[in-house]
């Protein structure tokens, strides 16, 4: 087992260094920050001074080479905005995305779990109409727009709970629904499916022969074992959580990092995007590695092959 | 001779033809089985209609601006007007002539990216399954990479570098999907390359490009277009995204999310604002998710 | 010493797919005595497994039991509500499978899924449960069943899984065991031992079998009174040296002379021609009339009865209808 998860961290940094060129270049294409950085009636020299002491007149790969030392030092580059290193603006807001993430996850999982198990075991009844029918809908209806019909609802014409912000476990309610129900919709279709497919084993039969409770025959024989596939491709949506995070957090004016990120963007704070860029594809890549680790656990065929 | 090969070749397609009229009316039928096919299919057509016919089914120009008239409802509720169907914005531009023009950027948008995608993922899926090797370990590598990023985290790198346009838009979302057309090309490649008839025909000397052509594309066009149409919704909502974020679509061009956008400012007063435009999305969205699904079952019945 | 203590009369099961309806069991009616083993014989098809699965009441939609009655000890289970009939799987009727790498779950230790029934049904706490679940492996012939006791069934071998699965089956000591196909999925060497752990353990335990079986060296080996079954119907009912010295049906002696025997080694093997017919539409006649050799006008045209040729000894053909009486 140790030896597996180290050979998965040896596989993880080509993949980081392939991220961090494609956004080099990407940043390198943009051409110069300088000009960002110094007010707009600086003189040619003072630009000058500032390309050579940041090594921009250095050739690409040069500049690349320098970029991923110091990327490995945690130097991101300073941020011009908020006049920090870059990656301690980010690590700062992080948790704030974690608890969000978190949250979303909780009531992804209190409505796929049941709904996914009971369409599975009546299929075709209206029960299962109801939670396929939702799952659709949840899946084309856009994140940012569920955010903005909630809040209508629940702030603008209830006002029961706050428009945006963070603070309380009343302001955590409504981003936290808005990206939850996202990720539900697919945790439902994948239940039930999984579900399904697992209820018509040749154990499951065994499991009714010994006269066990139906519920035991559902929630302990099938349900375990649709725990896996569900376990695994639940961690491999990360990036697909994330990125619903970058834009509910803008929505509800959360402070983590993806309304830092999409600030950044739109000030072209490129220091504060390499950072969050980097940080968000380790912690996706951490999780799909923690993924196959949960996977090997759950699943005792695997553990001794 | 000439004569008899003809026959032959006549007698071909005509059992060509035969075969195909009978797929036609087998997937009539089949559609109409499948109801949740036969809506998808009515809401694209519709959608599509309403996008190329914009300009005459419009009744106000969408960027038309109108200090009389600001933040009418829409005409059933009290205060609305008939002219404006679904009420206008804080301009007072037209909400329902703004969601028409909207369904082209949409459509426009969603269909150039995925072709876009489509293209340069089956490229790298050929070489890389063709070639294999470090060649294919590096591409399938950049996968694993591309896969690492959320898909609006590149496209919003992509946009900050290039700033937004349409067309920027267009290359950046093509660019972040490539990776389904990728992987299953390339196994379809992986496999072809060791069945009999691809190392028969290379040994009497057949070019590569007439294999893949021959012999690869029948193998993956249904899933290909089962991945095309569900990327298309995928691309949509994508799209609205970025322009909700101010990144996507600029002014005056009308899309849905910066209609949305606009709209939001103004829940307390002006609800409709940033409803009906969602309401599109969500239709046109779920309209091909329901073709797409439908296609899924048809063509490809090893993934249902 | 040998009262039936099951009787199953007139069943009916059948399933009700998109393309029509399918008579699985078409009026089956049989009975299995205390401490006998019961063969049901019949090819993919036939309605052995079904009529097993109905016994348990373990038909799922689109199957339903349409009408026939299951006694047991004087009771229809067929008017059993479900927690009740829980009470009967696993207890007083339990169940092994042709493959016992599919039939157990994988995810759950052994002893996990032996101990299952035992804490069900005998109301025993965890720790009595292990005890009694060790003792049953070590009855089934497993070695150190205290470490397979720990063990995925994965880890196991195809012969040690069907001892799990019987240990499992003989837990709560029922009164009969249904078999279905306990060999088919093992190694010829392997079969033997089971086929012997489990005559031996029946003795034990004083249970009954209900053997369903495609394999007629299983049913000489084991069986007492054998029922073959064809077209979801018994055609013919006996016990085990009437089937093989003197069958009746047609059907019977095809699938008899279709059967390799090891004493017989010169003798040549005859396939039974054609398959069977469509379940959806049956032919208003013999089931079997388009396979016969010996087919005569009647078998086209009337259905024939189940008849007593013979004290115990029951067959469905025209061929064997009493003279004077069938028309």
């Amino acid at each position: 087992m140790m030896h597996y998860i180290v050979r998965r961290m040896l596989q993880i940094i080509p993949v980081l260094l392939i991220i961090s060129f494609i956004v080099f270049t990407l940043v390198f294409i943009a051409g110069d920050p300088v000009a960002l950085m110094l007010p707009e009636d600086a003189a040619l020299e003072e630009i000058e001074q500032l390309r050579e002491s940041l090594g921009l007149n250095e050739p690409f790969y040069i500049q690349y080479g320098n970029y991923v030392f110091r990327m490995i030092q945690g130097d991101f580059g300073e941020s011009f905005r908020y006049g920090q290193d870059a990656l301690s603006v980010v690590l700062e807001r992080l948790p704030a995305t974690f608890e969000l993430a978190i949250a979303a996850i909780v009531i992804a999982i209190m409505i796929a779990i049941p709904f996914g198990i009971w369409s599975a075991t009546k299929q075709n009844s209206s029960i299962d109409l109801i939670a396929t029918g939702a799952a659709v809908v949840g899946k084309a209806m856009p994140n940012f727009w569920l955010g903005i019909m909630l809040i209508l609802l629940f702030s603008v014409t209830l006002g029961v709970l706050p428009v945006s912000g963070r603070g309380s476990i009343a302001h955590l309610i409504l981003p936290a629904i808005t990206l939850g129900t996202g990720i539900a919709a697919e945790m439902t279709r994948l239940i039930r499916s999984s579900m399904l497919e697992i209820l018509n084993q040749d154990y499951i039969r065994t499991a009714k022969s010994k006269g066990i409770k139906s519920v035991h025959v559902i929630y302990k024989h099938a349900f375990r074992n649709a725990l896996i596939p569900f376990v695994t491709i639940t961690a491999l949506q990360t990036s697909t959580l994330i990125g619903g995070a970058l834009i509910t957090e803008t929505v509800f004016a959360w402070p983590g990092i993806g309304q830092l990120l999409i600030q950044a963007v739109n000030t072209r704070d490129m220091a504060i995007v390499q950072a969050c860029v980097m940080i968000i594809a380790a912690i996706v890549i951490l999780m799909n590695l923690l993924a196959d680790i949960i996977y090997r656990i759950l699943d005792p065929r695997i553990k001794l092959n | 001779m000439g004569e008899q090969s003809k026959a032959i070749i006549d007698a071909d397609s005509q059992v060509y033809m035969r075969k195909r009229n009978g797929t036609i009316k087998r997937w009539s039928k089949l559609l109409l089985r499948s109801k949740t096919g036969t809506v998808g299919l009515l809401i694209v057509f519709f959608i599509t209609l309403v996008a190329v016919f914009a300009p005459i089914l419009a009744p106000h120009d969408p960027n038309a601006i109108n200090p009389g008239g600001l933040h009418v409802p829409p005409s059933w509720m009290e205060g609305g007007s008939a002219e404006h169907l679904l009420g206008t914005d804080n301009l007072g531009r037209d909400i329902l002539s703004r969601i028409i023009y909207g369904s082209q950027v949409s459509l426009l948008v969603g269909i150039a990216a995925v072709l876009l995608s489509g293209i340069i993922g089956v490229c790298i899926g050929l070489i890389a399954g063709f070639y294999g090797g470090l060649l294919d370990n590096i591409l399938m590598r950049f996968v694993d990479s591309f896969l690492a990023i959320p898909t609006i985290l590149f496209s919003l790198v992509f946009l900050a570098v290039f700033g937004p346009s349409i067309i920027t838009l267009i290359i950046v979302l093509g660019l972040t999907n490539w990776t389904s057309y990728a992987r299953l090309v390339r196994g379809e490649v992986l496999s072809i390359k060791e069945r009999d008839f691809v190392r028969a025909a290379r040994s009497i000397g057949v070019k590569n490009n007439k294999i893949i052509i021959r012999h690869l594309l029948p193998n993956v066009i249904s899933t290909f277009i089962v991945i095309s149409t569900l990327s298309v919704a995928s691309t949509i909502i994508l799209e609205s995204s970025l322009s909700f974020l101010g990144l996507g679509i600029q002014p005056p061009t009308v899309s849905w999310g910066t209609v949305l956008s606009d709209g939001r400012d103004y829940l307390a007063t002006s609800w409709w604002l940033a409803t009906f435009p969602g309401i599109a999305i969500t239709i046109t969205v779920l309209g091909i998710i329901f073709l797409g699904d439908w296609l899924r079952d048809v063509l490809d019945p090893r993934t249902k | 010493m040998k009262e039936p203590f099951i009787h199953i009369k007139n069943l009916r099961t059948y399933f009700h797919t998109e393309d029509g309806t399918v008579p699985a069991v078409d009026d089956v009616s049989l009975s299995i005595n205390k401490g006998e083993i019961l063969a049901i014989v019949g090819e993919s098809g036939s309605g052995k497994s079904v009529t097993s699965l109905s016994l348990m009441r373990l038909i799922d939609p689109p199957g339903r039991i349409e009408s026939g009655e299951i006694l047991f000890e004087g009771h229809n289970l067929v008017d059993y509500s479900m927690k009740k009939m829980r009470a009967i799987r696993g207890n007083k009727i339990a169940m092994i499978f042709q493959e016992p790498l599919t039939s157990l779950n994988p995810v759950f230790t052994v002893g996990n899924q032996i101990s299952e029934s035992i804490i069900e049904h005998q109301h025993k706490s965890k720790k009595e449960a292990k005890q009694l679940t060790i003792e049953m492996l070590t009855k089934v012939g497993i070695p150190r069943p205290d470490r397979v006791f720990h063990s995925y069934p994965h880890a196991l071998s195809g012969g040690m899984r069907q001892r799990v699965m019987i240990a499992m089956a003989l837990s709560c000591n029922p009164e009969l065991l249904i078999a279905d196909e306990p060999t088919t999925a093992l190694d010829v060497t392997i079969q033997a031992q089971i086929l012997h752990l489990m005559k031996e353990l029946i003795i034990e335990f004083e249970t009954s079998i209900l053997l369903i079986t495609h394999d007629l060296g299983v049913v000489a080996e084991m069986a007492d009174r054998v029922i073959v079954m064809y077209g979801g119907q018994i055609v013919e009912e006996t016990d085990v040296f009437t089937l093989f010295k003197h069958p009746k049906h047609p059907y019977t002696k095809g699938l008899l002379s279709s059967t390799p025997k090891v004493h017989e080694l010169k003798e040549e093997l005859v396939p039974i021609p054609g398959s069977v017919p469509n379940p959806i539409d049956y032919p208003i006649g013999c089931r079997f009339a388009d396979r016969c050799a010996l087919v005569m006008e009647t078998c086209r045209t009337v259905h024939p009865e189940l008849i007593e040729v013979k004290p115990g000894h029951l067959v469905r053909c025209w061929l064997h209808e009493r003279k004077g009486e069938g028309t």
